[in-house]
């Protein structure tokens, strides 16, 4: 028994490893640049009974959707009244199921010991195009999940070792990038199986009790570990906190949020939200989960690893049909990129009243995605343009930088201008832009091109009427100010969510927020202010505005 | 200084290798074949003392040496912030719109989940980084002029402010006209600065790496050329007459001159001598694809050699921090230079083991390093490594470094004890427990440069060495490797690596054109200015022509990708684009050959060959040495199991050490567990096999 603590700390860094190896098993196999460069997939192993064990993280946004979708996956699957076979591999893509955006198409294998599911592999990676209104299958003026792409209910991607060719050539034809499509999926399935090659290893060497035990311990374990994180911290009460995205109507949609720390629980607690909204904001119940669960992490332990063990310790609630939890078939394709970083300002705001001292201002709180192709579809290009993290306990903001839910890599100029008919005009941290305070905000960028041929963009940012804001005191981040410069002069303000036709010579300008102020900005000390004046990050006029009248010299 | 000495006159050959905690010497005599070492404490404030120092100790006359080749840790100890190393005062010339480039990077930041993160300072303040007008668009072409009156006034406004400045201008890289311009205007203008253009550190595209791999050069050039400039006068001053060498990031070796030049070839010099060494001890032993496992006092790193050559990369960050063996991409400064690829992960003998709020016991990333060291040292450590740990399962001996320290296994049970106290556990299980996650960790490392690079580890010999890894090598076949080699010189054996380089001089240009449109006499033409480049600097450093080896690269992708695979050019660049295709297949599983291809730059890699050494051997005997004493050593299998010990330096080739065994030397201990095999061969390295 008492060499079974060491074994089982031992096997749960395997199936780590084991985790990560199917990630980067996956990266290098993948056809898409999406999963190649940007790493936007994550691979698990879980329990038989769908419960998460050990995940490799790249993207904050896959960690706790998993949790969700696999299991639900699996309930679809017996009330269906199928049986998951030694051969067998399922494919998800249902939002409603699986747990973010159609783009992420998840993949389940059952592994088998003798006549006996030991556990599970599982892999979800965001395809570049699933069909849909318009290419990369994000945004757009749609109504319905219909509209966002081709939906797919769990079923068998390979049955007893055999590939379903008229299930994959079905959904080839859907889609805008077939060859990516197949490519990926392939990769996906080859990670599943290097995954349930090296955990029979495993169970091999130790024995497949053991093996199933430690799986049972090592969820003990984390649940021990966040027990044990939450009290050692010994704050308990109920917090709340509300916040609120940017219709395209013009209404707002707030978002709200109890957290209820107990001795024994947390409960996280989203009633009172608007209800789902007939554009693709809605953020399903994965989402919420990994929005939550990123946020908590962050605050109570950055390094703590995740697995179920966690969910038997923190529950999160949310009413079907609100916004964080909508009902088929409510368009959701940006709930995954925006609503997402909403919900995790909202939890930051609750438990900045638990932890005052642990958790930072708002950061800029969006994405600010940018998709733009010429007119007749020749080409498309997708980036997203980070802002500014919110001011901090003892530490000022980041400038410039993707907070929160993402944090993929921006596209050289010279790689964008090589490529694309644009010409970049400024990439430059935004001055002014921060919220002040005893520590600031981080500064917005200005990220400014012109094109050189006619072009449609679409820009699905936030933070444009309501300001990121402060903690303690701190003061609130400018919001977003996007614009269009025409070739006549012309200045047209873009709100949150717009698509507009560029002609040749325009110049689109992105000016992202900034984060929110810590503290009063009454006690930053002068040598701050001076030096953020001298760096050229505020102007004269931003201190005369928020800090008075103070000596400079 | 022209002639090539190792032909000419036989002397010693020595090696130098600060690292951050210890300097080693390893000194060959190139008559006798006969090797020295010495290990003392590196003197941070001052690097040149313990190089001074440890010269001394080698106890010849300096007019003796005919050749010194050195690896330095000064420049990533610049970045980690060292006093004493503060870098020069630097200003930034660039586009206009585009100052903050080199503070925003990739845009990305370093760690997921810490809200506290910090990014890497910029290492040029905002004020001082300046945008000019002048635009060249993504072919060359200029879409706005420079402003001359305005550059000269910057330049005079600069006098006062910085003494190295940089130049980096969108797509310099495809036409440095304006770089090359604003460098002209500054130098009438401010003749005394240091200025350094882009175009001529990195002429390739992406402008954050591109300017971070100039700035970083810039910036470092004043600090390693004092630096070199003291040592050089120092051992001039002591008579001494023979050839000064560099190593390099990319485990070749420079002038001083040259290394003057491109400073940041030099950030990570020490433990790319590891891998060398590795290299040239596979050659001698005729092995194909070695691994090599260095596991010193506060991390252990792998590194993999593959046909006797390191495996090298083309970036890396400086300074970035290290998470589990991967570095955390945005930590640090992008160097677009070549290095020898390492993975780093937090297991040395002074890595602390504790106990989480989970109630698990985990190892790392804290260390007691070397000072105040484990907690058996003696020396104020209180918290328990797993050097203690391998103290109380009877694997080390009482005393190590030849009886310069006692180690106190009293000291380090009654630590051990206070962690297993909290697991409910044994003490010695607990240790036991601290080595299994130790090797575990290691193995990761391993992994890392092997299965994760598409290589099976069955391919590989393992070569262990640092302080401690000849301790842990044999637990670490579970990998998959069928040999673990222990060689000789064990603790100083990256800096024996040093002795058994190459001069390597690089040169790349930037081409980026569709493959199709390319015909073989035009990158003939690119290739053969390349090669010039590179022969003059080997001429320079006074190599023969005769032993100038230039091998020739392209970098391709297909289009539309984000990088690039590198494939050798032997004069058919339809060859190089199938080869391309196949190591596509290989590497990633697919290929596309229907694409259009993109050639992204040629590369040259111009190598001058020297003499490799030979290490001392003879020959084999086989026999079962007597062991001095037995010695109780705790075992998972087997638990406490009487275990002969023999002293390293009494066997000779051919001994047959069947496990349990433990071999002791003044430098490490290398251990046969239960059912594990050694023999010793004519290098007297020692091989161990299990079964």
């Amino acid at each position: 028994m008492h060499r079974d603590r060491i074994t089982v700390e031992v096997i749960r860094n395997a199936l780590i490893y084991i985790s990560e190896e199917m990630g980067i098993a996956l990266r290098n196999t993948a056809y898409s640049p999406n999963i190649r460069d940007r790493l936007d997939h994550t691979c698990a192993v879980l329990t038989y009974n769908g419960e998460l064990v050990a995940q490799a993280e790249h993207i904050p946004v896959h960690i706790g959707s998993m949790a969700v979708g696999v299991k639900n996956t699996l309930e679809y699957l017996d009330k269906e009244g199928f049986e998951l076979g030694k051969g067998d591999i399922v494919i998800v893509n249902d939002p409603y199921i699986a747990g973010t955006h159609l783009n992420d198409i998840t993949l389940v294998k059952p592994i088998y010991w003798g006549n006996r599911i030991i556990g599970l592999v599982a892999n979800k990676a965001h395809h570049v195009d699933i069909g849909g209104t318009v290419p990369g299958s994000i945004g757009g003026d749609v109504e319905t999940l219909m509209d966002e792409g081709i939906v797919i209910k769990p079923s068998k991607l390979v049955e007893d070792g055999m590939f379903n060719k008229s299930l994959i050539e079905d959904l080839a034809k859907g889609v805008r990038t077939p060859r990516y499509l197949r490519g990926d999926l392939r990769a996906q399935v080859a990670a599943l199986h290097l995954g349930e090659k090296r955990i029979l290893e495993l169970v091999e060497k130790y024995g497949v009790e053991i093996f199933i035990e430690s799986m049972a311990e090592t969820l003990d374990y984390i649940e021990r570990y966040t027990l044990n994180r939450v009290r050692n911290l010994g704050v308990y009460g109920r917090y709340t906190a509300v916040d609120y995205m940017e219709l395209p109507d013009g209404e707002l949609a707030n978002i709200n949020v109890a957290i209820e720390i107990r001795g024994e629980r947390i409960n996280i607690d989203f009633h009172g939200s608007s209800d789902e909204v007939p554009y693709p904001v809605n953020a399903v119940y994965g989402v919420t989960v990994a929005a939550s669960t990123y946020a908590l992490k962050s605050i109570i332990d950055p390094d703590m690893p995740i697995n179920h063990g966690f969910y038997r310790v923190v529950d999160i609630k949310a009413d079907k049909g609100s916004i964080v939890n909508p009902n088929p078939p409510s368009p959701v394709s940006g709930g995954n990129v925006e609503t997402t970083q909403r919900i995790a300002d909202v939890v930051f705001k609750a438990l900045a009243e638990a932890y005052p001292d642990r958790v930072p201002a708002a950061s800029c709180g969006t994405m600010n995605n940018i998709m733009i192709g010429g007119v007749e579809n020749t080409w498309a290009f997708y980036e997203t343009i980070g802002g500014g993290s919110g001011g901090r306990p003892g530490l000022d903001g980041v400038d410039g930088i993707h907070t929160n839910m993402t944090n993929t890599l921006n596209t050289p100029i010279e790689v964008v201008e090589r490529e694309y008919p644009i010409l970049f005009l400024r990439y430059e941290l935004r001055p002014d832009s921060c919220g002040a305070g005893e520590y600031r905000g981080g500064l917005g960028i200005t990220r400014a091109f012109k094109v050189r041929e006619a072009a449609i963009l679409t820009l699905m940012a936030e933070r444009v009427r309501l300001r990121p804001w402060g903690l303690k005191g701190g003061g609130e981040a400018a919001p977003g100010n996007h614009y269009v410069i025409r070739q006549d002069g012309r200045i047209e303000t873009l709100p949150s969510k717009a698509t507009v036709k560029l002609e040749p010579g325009d110049e689109v300008y992105i000016n992202t927020p900034g984060g929110g102020g810590y503290g009063p900005p009454s006690k930053r000390s002068i040598d701050m202010i001076k030096n953020d004046l001298d760096e050229g990050k505020i102007t004269i006029e931003y201190v005369k505005k928020y800090y008075g009248d103070i000596s400079l010299v | 200084m022209r002639i090539m000495v190792e032909e000419s006159m036989k002397g010693f050959r020595v090696g130098i290798d600060i690292g951050g905690t210890f300097t080693d010497l390893v000194a060959l005599d190139e008559e006798t074949g006969l090797i020295t070492h010495h290990k003392i404490l590196t003197t941070p404030s001052d690097p040149t003392k313990c190089f001074i120092e440890i010269l001394e100790r080698l106890d010849k006359p300096v007019k003796n040496i005919s050749m010194i080749i050195h690896a330095t840790t000064l420049g990533t100890n610049m970045f980690l912030g060292q006093v004493g190393l503060e870098p020069p005062k630097a200003a930034l010339i660039t586009n206009k719109g585009f100052i903050d480039v080199i503070e925003i990077g990739r845009q990305n930041r370093p760690e997921l989940y810490n809200p506290f993160f910090t990014r890497p300072k910029p290492l040029i303040p905002r004020r001082l980084r300046i945008g000019v007008f002048g635009r060249l668009d993504y072919m060359g072409r200029e879409i706005e002029p420079l402003d001359e009156d305005e550059i000269r006034s910057i330049a005079r406004m600069l006098r006062d402010e910085a003494d190295v400045i940089i130049i980096s201008m969108l797509h310099s890289y495809i036409n440095p006209m304006h770089e090359k311009r604003i460098k002209e205007i500054i130098l009438e203008e401010y003749p005394e600065a240091v200025v350094v253009a882009s175009h001529e550190v990195d002429p390739q595209p992406r402008e954050y790496e591109r300017a971070m791999t100039t700035v970083v050069n810039a910036i470092l050039k004043p600090i390693l050329s004092k630096y070199l400039e003291k040592l050089s006068s120092l051992l001039m001053n002591r008579g001494y007459k023979g050839r000064f060498l560099i190593m390099k990031s990319s485990g070749g070796v420079a002038s001083v001159r040259n290394a003057v030049e491109k400073p940041a070839a030099f950030i990570e010099s020490g433990p790319a001598a590891g891998a060398v060494a590795v290299a040239y001890v596979s050659r001698l032993l005729n092995i194909e694809n070695a691994l090599g496992l260095d596991m010193g006092g506060t991390t252990a790193k792998a590194s993999a050699v593959l046909g006797g050559k390191p495996h090298i990369v083309p970036e890396y960050e400086v300074g970035g921090k290290v998470h589990m063996g991967r570095l955390m991409k945005g930590s640090g400064y992008p160097l677009r230079i070549p290095h020898i690829d390492l993975a780093e992960v937090s297991s040395g003998g002074g890595t602390i083991a504790w106990v989480d709020e989970g109630g698990a016991l985990r190892i790392g990333p804290l260390s007691a390093g070397a000072d105040p060291g484990p907690v058996c040292y003696g020396r104020g450590g209180t918290q328990p490594t797993i050097t203690d740990a391998n103290l109380i399962l009877g694997r080390l001996p009482r005393v190590l470094g030849g009886g310069e320290i006692v180690l106190d296994r009293d000291a380090a049970y009654e630590a051990v004890k206070e962690l297993a106290d909290q697991l409910g556990l044994d003490t010695v299980e607990t240790a036991l427990g601290i080595v299994k996650l130790s090797n575990q960790v290691m193995m990761r490392a391993i992994r890392l440069v092997s299965i994760e690079r598409g290589h099976d580890p069955r391919m590989f010999t393992m070569f262990a060495f640092g302080g401690a890894g000849p301790l842990h090598a044999a637990e670490l076949s579970e990998i998959g490797v069928e040999e673990v080699v222990i060689p000789p010189y064990p603790g100083v054996f990256s800096a024996l690596g040093l002795l058994a380089t190459d001069f390597r001089y690089e040169a790349v240009k930037s081409i980026v054109k569709e493959a199709v449109e390319l015909d073989d006499e035009e990158l003939n033409n690119i290739f053969m200015e390349l090669a010039s480049y590179a022969v003059e600097k080997l001429v320079g450093d006074g190599v023969d022509k005769d032993r100038v080896t230039i091998l020739r690269y392209l970098d391709i992708m297909y289009w539309g990708q984000a990088y690039h695979l590198t494939t050798p050019y032997r004069g058919d660049v339809r060859e190089a684009v199938m080869e391309f295709h196949e190591m596509h297949e290989a590497r990633y599983g697919y290929s596309m050959r229907d694409e259009p291809v993109v050639i992204v730059s040629a590369r040259v890699e111009a190598l001058g060959i020297m003499d490799k050494p030979s290490l001392p051997h003879s020959s084999i005997e086989e026999y079962h040495p007597r062991p001095k004493e037995e010695k109780d050593v705790y075992y998972e299998d087997t638990g406490w199991t009487a275990t002969p010990v023999y002293h390293r330096n009494s066997l000779r080739p051919g001994a047959i050490l069947d496990g349990p065994s433990l071999i002791i030397s003044d430098e490490s201990t290398v251990l046969i567990p239960p059912e594990y095999h050694g023999y010793v061969d004519e290098y007297h390295a020692i091989h161990i096999r299990r079964g």
